[in-house]
């Protein structure tokens, strides 16, 4: 089984991250990064012990949309998927989308929303 | 290269030709291109006295074109996309023919803009599709020369519609209507382009996107040698799969701190190039001519030193961007224009009108576009290629081709008005003005991008804003 994390270009991403190798560990499985970021994910001091695959985004510019393709592509697989949450003012959650509430309302797997 | 100097020695076999052909032929995209932004310059004149234009409708009939070709540009990309580039092309051949001809016979102003607008979708879905095409067909060493050769060909499609506007207002100048067959000239090239490619094959790396691998392969073997073809079959795979990830980015990736700096950049120089006014001189150097003291058909005559110089300084340009570092290319060109610009209003403001004012004028507008096409343009469509990583790609250029296509739209519908309402002087020295706050913008956030890769921009990008 597998525990996999979405990896945003932000410190939200960072601090899912760090918790997902966590989760992974406790409960002894893999661990999928989606890295979402354009650039390529820093994989300086990442742990040896855990098999950790890194899939990079191409082909979609919605951000829930390629998690949940990646979902949809380990069905069955996914223990738990790993986000971070950001802190928004009212005004912002007024204009912008958030990636965090349409995973935690379309996903079909537990998910673990971590706060910075 | 070792094939590179097989190539060099006895005549050139069949796949040579067949690439050489189609180069050429995808090429009359480009060439349509500048004969249709360029042929307004010399038509514009009669057109006014026929059409009974003022300031305001000749600035809307010369910039409906560039309006007509941001959407051109955005729509053309996607459906070569989902159509593939060899479809497109032979699309675009036919409503550049439908536009020319609304043109052509346009009775009044509102006729006229439709078939400029029409022109335009045809001119910014070229300016897309074509390089597509041939950026795809050609073997990797030659890729990076398709752009620039592109360029060439615009300008010299530029030229080639100052000397037929030269040559037919010497001759008819006298008769209504002469601005028509200025403009029904264009169907030619048009028809050409059509027939051209109905006999060339469709890139193989949209075959290969498509998963139509086979026929891809068909088509690498009438434009390689055969063990080649063979070999480029896995490149093109691989080229079309990175393709498909330089279309990763969307808006959303901007509330990221260092891509939204990496897209500013890119737009500021994409307004840059436009900003100096290039195409103010492009579109109307002939009434600028006119305005300084020329007759009519010596302004025609003159204009196209206007053309042959721009011709040349683009030659130029390709050969510096080899030898010379970007930003103090870009830099020393700017300071060139804006200089040229200023002397244009000095002069014109102290020198009567007359055969002397017209003489400076005409040397400092050459002066300009020796500036402008030898160093600014060859810099900003290298640069705008170079800084965006590769998933941001396709969403960068996106946004930059549409910034520079409506920059370009603003002087061309602004730069009439101005002239009749503040006159030319002061015209020219608000365009030597912006030229200097576009220099120092230059200086402050543009990159140095010759010889760095990618990771090091990318690292840069994300320090200036740490230390911000």
């Amino acid at each position: 089984m597998t525990v996999m994390v979405a990896v945003p270009d932000s410190p939200e991403g960072r601090t899912a991250l760090s918790a997902a190798i966590d989760e992974a560990r406790l409960r002894a499985t893999d661990l999928v990064v989606l890295n979402l970021a354009l650039g390529p994910l820093d994989l300086v001091g990442m742990p040896s012990d855990l098999d950790i695959t890194v899939k990079e985004r191409t082909g979609y510019a919605d951000l829930a949309d390629c998690v949940l393709a990646a979902l949809d592509e380990h069905a069955g697989k996914v223990d738990v998927l790993v986000i971070g949450m950001k802190r928004r003012s009212p005004i912002g959650k007024a204009l912008l989308g958030s990636l965090s509430q349409r995973l935690l309302l379309e996903v079909d797997v537990p998910v673990l929303a971590v706060k910075r | 290269m070792s094939h590179d100097t097989l190539r060099a020695g006895a005549a050139a076999p069949a796949h040579q030709r067949r690439m050489k052909l189609l180069t050429v032929v995808a090429t009359f995209g480009g060439l349509l291109f500048g004969y249709d932004t360029g042929v307004i310059n010399g038509a514009l004149p009669y057109m006014t006295e026929d059409l009974g234009l003022t300031p305001v409708t000749e600035g809307v009939v010369t910039s409906s074109l560039l309006l007509g070709a941001a959407l051109g540009a955005l729509l053309g990309g996607r459906i070569s996309d989902r159509r593939g580039r060899r479809t497109v092309i032979l699309w675009l051949a036919v409503v550049f023919a439908v536009g020319t001809l609304i043109c052509t016979f346009a009775p009044n102003v509102a006729v006229m803009v439709l078939g400029r607008v029409i022109l335009g979708l045809a001119v910014g879905g070229a300016s897309i599709t074509v390089i597509a095409y041939l950026s795809e067909v050609s073997p990797a060493e030659r890729r990076g020369r398709v752009v620039t050769q592109n360029e060439l060909m615009i300008v010299s499609g530029q030229l080639l519609a100052f000397v037929c506007n030269a040559v037919l207002g010497g001759i008819w100048g006298e008769d209504g209507g002469v601005w028509r067959w200025m403009l029904v000239i264009a169907t030619l090239p048009a028809v050409l382009l059509w027939i051209g490619m109905l006999a060339m094959p469709e890139s193989p790396r949209w075959l290969a996107s498509h998963g139509r691998f086979d026929e891809a392969l068909g088509v690498l073997r009438q434009v390689r040698e055969a063990q080649r073809a063979e070999r480029e079959l896995a490149e093109v795979k691989a080229l079309a799969e990175e393709d498909r990830s330089a279309r990763t980015a969307g808006w959303a990736d901007l509330a990221v701190p260092w891509i939204r700096r990496i897209v500013v950049v890119g737009i500021a120089i994409a307004v840059m190039q436009q900003i100096t006014g290039v195409n103010s001189i492009m579109y109307y150097g002939t009434q600028i001519l006119t305005e300084s003291g020329f007759d009519r058909d010596g302004a025609l005559i003159a204009n196209i030193a206007n053309g042959v110089i721009s011709v040349l300084a683009t030659f130029v340009g390709i050969w510096l961007l080899g030898r010379v570092r970007r930003r103090p290319m870009l830099i020393v060109g700017q300071i060139g224009t804006f200089s040229a610009l200023l002397l244009v209003g000095v002069f014109s403001s102290v020198l009567p009108e007359g055969p002397a004012r017209a003489t400076v004028v005409l040397a400092l507008t050459v002066t300009f576009l020796a500036f402008q096409q030898g160093a600014i343009s060859p810099v900003t469509w290298l640069m705008l290629a170079e800084i965006f990583p590769l998933k941001l790609r396709g969403f960068g250029m996106g946004v930059c081709g549409l910034t520079l296509w409506i920059v370009n739209f603003l002087v061309g519908l602004l730069f009439p008005i101005l002239v009749s309402s503040m006159g030319i002087s002061a015209t020219f020295f608000l365009f030597a003005g912006l030229g200097v706050c576009a220099m120092l913008v230059a200086r402050a956030i543009v990159p140095e991008t010759k010889g760095r890769t990618l990771e090091q921009l990318e690292t840069d990008f994300k320090q200036a804003g740490a230390t911000a």
